[in-house]
């Protein structure tokens, strides 16, 4: 098992490589740069930009030098620790991802635990009542649940909270703590708005994760030494646990890892819908201004935590799952 | 019984999973927020120190009282701004907007207009700010510019000619900080312009030409698209530059601040935005602590704010503005349309016009005012008169009738009724009715009408009047005339907008089409003269000589001139490269360096005969103009009052500056 992690984590310098190369070569890929978008941002707004004033910016953020030379730097300073500064926001990229960062892990948290807590007991019921009229609706449910994109979710509920309640639901603090520094208040108030995105966020997950447990169990449930335990004369609640449900979080288990980075991404486009201060909108607006070091630096973590997050997935199994231990095999 | 459990358990999930999902928006949302709203204060009252000429807001009195700040009187210059403004108002209150964040910071430009001199709300003259007054010679050489005595930065510091000399010396002229010079302090052979002090608070600005744009470029001398501003806070920038500071404290800042160079650092200690601790001039400075880059960026009352009310109270009224970062323009319209901005029109969407005007009747919470530009066309066609790639329509695009045939052909109506909304008006791009420049109706609305059989028949005589099998012309040789009409995709160069000209060119006989382009792409085609045609708007109708007006060929704005990349490098190789332009452009180049050097009268006679020959020749097929579709439609909370319902808007006047909102204010 040690050295199972051991050789995993060896590979993670290279697969960093590999992974920073293509993540440069992406974000560098559009045409233009960053002062192309911000040129025409400027234009947008109606104001012009003379030509020298361009390449002096240019010469400046260094968006002159050719590819491999930005490319090499970058990784210089990535090298070092340092994340880079944003040619945008004119800070260190650290600083603008680490003052989302609590946030952007708190809300996912909080999508993930209302994904389990629902999820789970709703499979186990849908499996050992299949065909019963509640697994019916809750399949109706899940469809529903998986078929709409949260994005529209969110606008939805947006758009009923305002035609009805003539309230916006967006951000996750009432004004008057937007900007204060933790605290007890604070905090409490963040419970009071995290609901709706909790929910907008958990719900795919929830019908998605709901449907896997159902079959999963289901295809348990059937299993000769199920029916032996029953025979037996255990108990049926205790039996279902036991037994078949713990195998059947197996295939879970092993995606679980893959939460990791999720924790870190911060929705997309939900949180830019409904205007959350975490790192998704930060990455959406880098990479369409192309503020390239800072979007990269985003990526980058991205990949490492994928990386990371399959390594735990499958240091969880092997734990949950003495079949699959390295050592026995 | 197990059974039974699972069953309830199963039952009550489900349940409070619907119950959840319903109670949501009315116990989880955020509440309306009435409080920001409210203004804090009171109506200003004299304050306790004796004999005070001026008033103070109710915060600072307190401060003084406490001894952490000077009186007023000491505070203020001796000779302040009085604003006008229609009311007295009332101190307090918080003005709740909505950003973009750090690249849109000339929204905040805009609200602080932090400059010496400023526009008026109508756009037609220049008011005085932060400086007293500015004289020209009789000869218009020469520039005397005189401070406010007494005059305070935000920190205290006092405001004087050494904050314009450091600039000129120290900034204007050190290549690392100026690689180049903005064309306003340039004579015409390039070199600089002769500044000298006199005294405290008099400079004497000396151009070697005639120089009359003085006071309108003075205007646009602040942080507007971060240029540096023709005044900086020496005493605190020091620090920074490398002429004062130690080299060994200078390394240290520009390493911990993980810089290449002390330029970076200091570029960005110039800014008010950035740099919290930068003395501002502004009625209101970034509070301690706060930046464009956060969520809310806040800014608070500068207690030395210059300007006063013409009952003598300090302005400005509200105690604070707070600028909250959106991440999309959708969730900040979002916003303005649940009332929680209480002054907006920058990113609002003309879109968003009907649902903002049927709230604001159903609440009362805010009211919807529309603000129109100098003039000009809110979406226009320009041709490339010098296109090379394909011959035959090279020859048609430099021909001026058929631009005239393609300008009937457009629909305007429709564009005006559907796109627009039915605001603005159908026009060509030039000054609007009543600006000085205004070349009159003859020309504002030549070839506007809506003529399909005389498109048809103007066409017919340019040797295209072949048709093939599919309805379109040909040319003699029996090619078919395509035509591709590129549009960026941005706000001011519509696909929308160009779809519909398109389909009127198809119906008289034009092989159109739009192409819709990532603006880098777009731009660096119109550079590479391979544009056939553009779409886009034609902002700079109020100021057709200075700063990047399109009427003049030589601006190149963003690499190039769409109507002539040839002729752009022409001038820019003083005839060695490109297209030796044809007399009218020749004589829109002799206008506008003409008017330049001559008084407001003869540069308003100049201005009509630039847009004379602009629209006589057809340069620019304008539709409908003086829509509130760019940073026009401005929602203002019930509550506040002195926002002037008809602002001029515009970027030079850095609207809604204009508009004074040091003196906008809350009734209880």
């Amino acid at each position: 098992m040690l050295r199972f992690i051991v050789q995993r984590l060896l590979i993670l310098p290279v697969l960093l490589i590999l992974f920073s190369m293509i993540v440069f070569w992406l974000v560098d890929a559009p045409p233009g740069d960053y002062l192309t978008s911000y040129i025409s941002n400027l234009a947008a707004g109606g104001s012009s930009i003379r030509g020298e004033q361009v390449e002096a910016l240019r010469k400046q953020f260094g968006l002159d030098e050719p590819g491999y030379i930005r490319y090499l730097y970058w990784v210089q300073r990535l090298l070092q620790g340092d994340l880079g500064y944003s040619l945008e926001y004119l800070r260190p990229n650290a600083d603008l991802i680490g003052e989302r960062l609590v946030l952007t892990i708190l809300l996912a948290l909080f999508a993930f635990i209302i994904t389990w807590i629902v999820a789970i007991p709703a499979g186990i019921y849908s499996a050992t009542h299949q065909n019963s009229l509640l697994d019916y609706v809750f399949a109706l449910l899940n469809y529903v649940g998986v078929a709409t994109p949260n994005f529209m979710l969110a606008l939805i509920l947006m758009w009923f909270a305002f035609a009805y309640f003539g309230i916006g639901i967006t951000g996750l603090f009432s004004p008057e703590f937007e900007q204060a520094p933790w605290s007890v208040a604070r905090f409490i108030d963040l419970l009071k708005h995290i609901w709706v995105p909790g929910i907008v966020l958990g719900i795919a997950g929830t019908a998605r994760l709901m449907r896997v447990m159902r079959a999963n169990l289901l295809d348990e449930l059937n299993k000769p030494y199920v029916v032996t335990a029953r025979a037996k004369g255990m108990s049926e609640w205790a039996l279902v646990i036991k037994y078949p449900v713990r195998l059947a979080f197996n295939p879970l288990v092993s995606t679980i890892g893959w939460y990791l980075p999720q924790l870190f991404s911060g929705s997309l486009i939900v949180a830019t819908v409904m205007n959350l201060p975490n790192i998704g909108p930060l990455l959406l607006r880098a990479l369409i201004q192309q503020d390239m070091y800072l979007a990269g630096s985003i990526l980058l973590i991205y990949c490492l935590l994928t990386i990371l997050g399959t390594l735990i997935s499958d240091i969880l199994l092997a734990l949950l799952d003495p079949r699959i231990r390295m050592e026995e095999s | 019984m197990k059974h039974k459990l699972l069953h309830t358990l199963a039952v009550i999930m489900i349940l409070s999973m619907i119950l959840g999902a319903c109670a949501t928006p009315t116990t989880e949302a955020p509440k309306p927020t009435a409080a920001p709203a409210q203004p804090t204060a009171a109506a200003p009252k004299p304050t306790a120190a004796p004999a005070s000429k001026y008033k103070e807001a109710p915060q600072l009195a307190e401060l003084v009282k406490a001894g952490k700040l000077p009186p007023v009187d000491q505070r203020l210059p001796e000779n302040p701004a009085v604003v006008d403004a229609a009311e007295i108002g009332n101190y307090g209150g918080v003005w709740r907007r909505g950003t973009l964040g750090p690249s849109d910071y000339n929204g905040v430009n805009r609200v602080i207009d932090d400059a010496l001199v400023i526009f008026s709300p109508d756009g037609a003259s220049t008011v005085m700010k932060y400086a007293e007054s500015v004289t020209p010679s009789a000869d218009y050489t020469s520039w005397t510019l005189k401070l406010r005595k007494g005059s305070k930065w935000s920190n205290g510091d006092p405001f004087t000619t050494d904050d314009i000399m450091f600039w000129y010396k120290d900034v204007l002229q050190n290549k690392d900080l100026s690689p180049t010079l903005p064309p306003w302090v340039q004579n015409k052979d390039k070199s600089l312009v002769d500044i000298k002090q006199v005294d405290a608070v008099t400079t004497v600005w000396t151009y070697k030409d005639v120089h009359t744009t003085f006071l309108m470029e003075l205007a646009n001398a602040e942080y507007g698209d971060k240029n540096v501003p023709c005044f900086l806070p020496s005493k605190f920038l020091k620090q920074f530059h490398i002429s004062y500071a130690k080299k060994e404290d200078l390394d240290k800042m520009v390493a911990d601040a993980k810089f290449k160079t002390w330029t970076e650092l200091f570029l960005l200690k110039i800014s008010p935005f950035d740099t919290p601790e930068r003395p501002g001039m502004a009625a209101w400075v970034a509070a301690p602590g706060s930046r464009i880059s956060d969520q809310i960026f806040k800014l608070v009352r500068n207690p030395y704010f210059v300007g006063v009310d013409k009952a003598g109270n300090q302005l400005p009224y509200f105690d604070e503005v707070q600028l909250k970062f959106f991440a999309d323009a959708n969730a900040l319209n979002l916003s303005a349309i649940a009332g929680e901005l209480d002054q907006q029109e920058r990113q609002i969407q003309l879109a968003n016009y009907p649902v903002l005007k049927e709230t604001s009747q159903k609440t009362g919470k805010y009211n919807i005012f529309l603000w129109t530009s100098l003039g000009g066309a809110d979406a226009d066609v320009t041709f490339n008169q010098t296109y090379t790639k394909d011959p035959d329509l090279g020859k048609l695009l430099a021909n001026k009738d058929f631009r005239i045939a393609l300008s009937h052909a457009i629909n305007r109506k429709q564009i005006q009724d559907s796109f627009f909304l039915g605001t603005g008006e159908i026009r060509q791009p030039v000054a609007k009715k009543g600006h000085p420049y205004y070349p009159g109706d003859e020309y504002a609305f030549k070839y506007t009408e809506y003529n399909a059989t005389l498109a048809n028949q103007m066409l017919d005589k340019l040797g295209i009047d072949k048709k093939g099998a599919d309805g379109y012309r040909l040319y003699a040789n029996g090619k078919k005339v395509t035509l591709e009409l590129s549009s960026a995709n941005v706000l001011a160069s519509s696909p929308d907008v160009a779809q519909l000209i398109v389909k009127d060119w198809q119906k008289v006989g034009i092989d159109a089409k739009v192409q819709i382009r990532e603006r880098a792409l777009h731009f660096s085609l119109r550079e590479s003269n391979d544009l056939q045609a553009e779409i886009w708007n034609q902002d700079t109708a109020g100021f057709p000589f200075t700063g990047s007006t399109k009427y003049d060929v030589r601006s190149g704005i963003y690499g190039n001139t769409t109507y002539g990349p040839l002729w752009y490098n022409w001038y820019r190789t003083n005839g060695k490269e490109g297209v030796e332009p044809p007399a009218y452009i020749k004589e829109m180049v002799a206008l506008i360096d003409h008017a330049k050097t001559v008084g407001p009268a003869d540069q308003a006679k100049d201005a009509q005969q630039i847009f004379k020959l602009w629209v006589d020749n057809m340069v620019e097929i304008g539709t409908v103009g003086l829509t509130a579709i760019d940073q026009g439609v401005v929602v203002v909370n019930a509550k506040m009052k002195n926002v002037p319902p008809n602002l001029t808007k515009d970027w030079p006047l850095r609207t809604p500056g204009n508009g004074r909102p040091e003196t906008w204010f809350y009734v209880p």
